[in-house]
């Protein structure tokens, strides 16, 4: 009971100091950013966070960017993290790069949308795509994969982006460009402050328009659990002979309890019935290289105690939305039909 | 009552920090040694190391440049007993993975956070104590992993 005590008032004790310390940007930057946009910001699975870049952005911007993240892009949203981390965060940037914090003016802009439709089309849809919502699969730049651009058009479209960025700092990359991304800067094209004005509600307005995954059912179950009528070997055969009829290779199967304990203690009553199909397994990595953190897919065959027979799999619509990427969730939703059919064929 | 305020705690400690459905990293090491230091670290942490799985043959033929991506499946046999004993439904999530992928010299890891399985389990206390240790486990083999990597910074800020 004492000891019990003593824990409590340890753990709580350990909680108020971390709340008390001054946030450290660099450690935080480390621990949430460097994964994906490295220790010095060259940029990875996430976009380059480079002095050039930085200096064309504003406080705010930084700062709403962190907080919003990039909806359905990768990029999460740090809501639960206090305004002084995400303030430290910007400030390692800012230190690290020897960048300066360019201000802009809040006021809105406006110009003609017909116009700014017929200019999108012309000089960004190429990149950024009809919707705005970024061309090409994934984000980032092309450490790991080949991909057909130096660093991924983003997705003007998103809300996350609209949200953190004002007009004023979306006229002025527009101007300018990005030249660490190839994005030329359009004045020099010749585009007016009208033109890009244009240009800047039309983006406002692919904002408003811009879809996404249907938002999850949160009655969704985690997993699905099925039982079947026949005894443990026969359901093993039938669910190896759906797979094969699905075009999925089949892995060798692995007890799930193996390699946990020696081979004689293993359950060998609890099967994953493990596969996949290597060309749709490279497609979808290269929209998302996390994935290796679900794979294989698997279906867990079980004899229980009472002799029921079970089979287990996940729900690829929950585990699809883990890695805030809407392109796997469309491709994952299709994908658990496939899994829901090879269980049916399986057990009816 | 005092056990409900130890899980509260315990709960609020593993709560703070990340938020994301996926927990990442990033290593100043390349990632041949990272599998080699994650299999130590796991197994230092109680942990039995299932398997590795590669998923990085063919890759080149499909236009990756990374050489390198396998998947540590790791556990303990008394927790996946009795996981299947009393939720069979959570066996589809169990070992647990991470994924060690190389980018460049440097090896980035990624692994479903243990938390983000709390909102299935909201009434259910054994359950979210488990993912709480899981949670607090990775965190520390990620630790011991930045402190073999040479960011022993990155490694005290993941113990605080």
């Amino acid at each position: 009971m004492r000891f019990a005590r003593y824990l409590l008032a340890l753990l709580l004790a350990g909680t108020a100091a971390q709340a008390l310390a001054v946030p450290d940007g660099r450690a935080l930057y480390q621990l949430h950013c460097s994964a994906c946009h490295q220790f010095e910001g060259a940029g990875g699975i996430g976009l380059p966070l480079a002095k050039k870049k930085l200096d064309e952005t504003s406080e705010e911007y930084l700062f709403k960017s962190i907080r919003y993240g990039r909806p359905g892009r990768v990029m999460p949203a740090y809501r639960e993290m206090s305004d002084a981390q995400v303030h430290a965060i910007v400030r390692f940037m800012r230190e690290r790069t020897g960048s300066v914090a360019r201000e802009y003016d809040p006021a809105p802009l406006s110009g003609d949308l017909e116009h700014g439709a017929a200019l999108y089309e012309e000089h960004c849809e190429k990149c950024h795509g009809d919707e705005g919502t970024g061309e090409g699969k994934g984000t980032g730049v092309t450490l790991s994969r080949e991909r057909s651009f130096l660093v991924m058009p983003s997705s003007v479209a998103n809300s996350g982006f609209l949200d953190s960025v004002t007009d004023q700092q979306m006229h002025h990359i527009i101007s300018v460009g990005r030249e660490e991304s190839d994005m030329p800067g359009y004045t020099k094209k010749g585009l007016s402050e009208e033109d890009i004005n244009a240009l800047v509600a039309y983006v406002r307005k692919l904002g408003t328009e811009a879809g996404g995954p249907t938002p999850i059912d949160p009655e969704e179950p985690l997993s699905h659990v099925t039982e079947s009528s026949e005894d443990f070997e026969t359901t093993l055969a039938n669910v190896k002979a759906a797979l094969v009829g699905a075009n999925f290779r089949n892995f060798p199967d692995r007890f799930l309890e193996q390699g946990l304990i020696d081979e004689f203690s293993v359950n060998q009553r609890q099967v994953a019935v493990r596969f996949c199909n290597f060309s749709e397994l490279y497609g979808m990595l290269s929209i998302e290289p996390r994935l290796g953190v679900v794979l294989p897919c698997r279906v867990t065959v079980m004899e229980r105690a009472d002799g029921q027979v079970i089979l287990v799999t996940p729900n690829l619509k929950v585990v699809s939305r883990w890695f805030n990427n809407d392109e796997l969730v469309e491709l994952w939703e299709a994908m658990e039909e496939t899994f829901q059919e090879i269980i049916e064929e399986a057990t009816l | 009552m005092l056990r409900a305020l130890i899980m509260a705690a315990l709960l609020l400690v593993a709560g703070n920090g990340l938020a994301d459905e996926m927990l990442m990293a990033r290593l100043n090491m390349k990632a041949d040694l990272a599998v080699e230091y994650l299999k130590t670290a796991v197994e230092e942490h109680g942990y039995s190391v299932a398997h590795i799985q590669l998923c990085d043959g063919g890759m080149k033929d499909f236009g990756y440049k990374s050489d390198t991506y396998r998947v540590v499946f790791f556990g303990k046999v008394d927790e996946v007993r009795w996981i299947s004993e009393t939720h069979p439904e959570f066996v589809a999530y169990v070992p647990l993975k991470m994924a060690v992928v190389a980018e460049k010299d440097e090896a980035v890891l990624s692994i479903v956070n243990p938390q983000t399985f709390n909102q299935y389990y909201r009434g259910d206390e054994q359950m979210r104590i488990q993912f709480a240790r899981w949670y607090n486990d990775i965190r520390s083999i990620i630790a011991d992993m930045h402190r073999a990597a040479g960011q022993k910074q990155l490694a005290m800020e993941l113990i605080q």
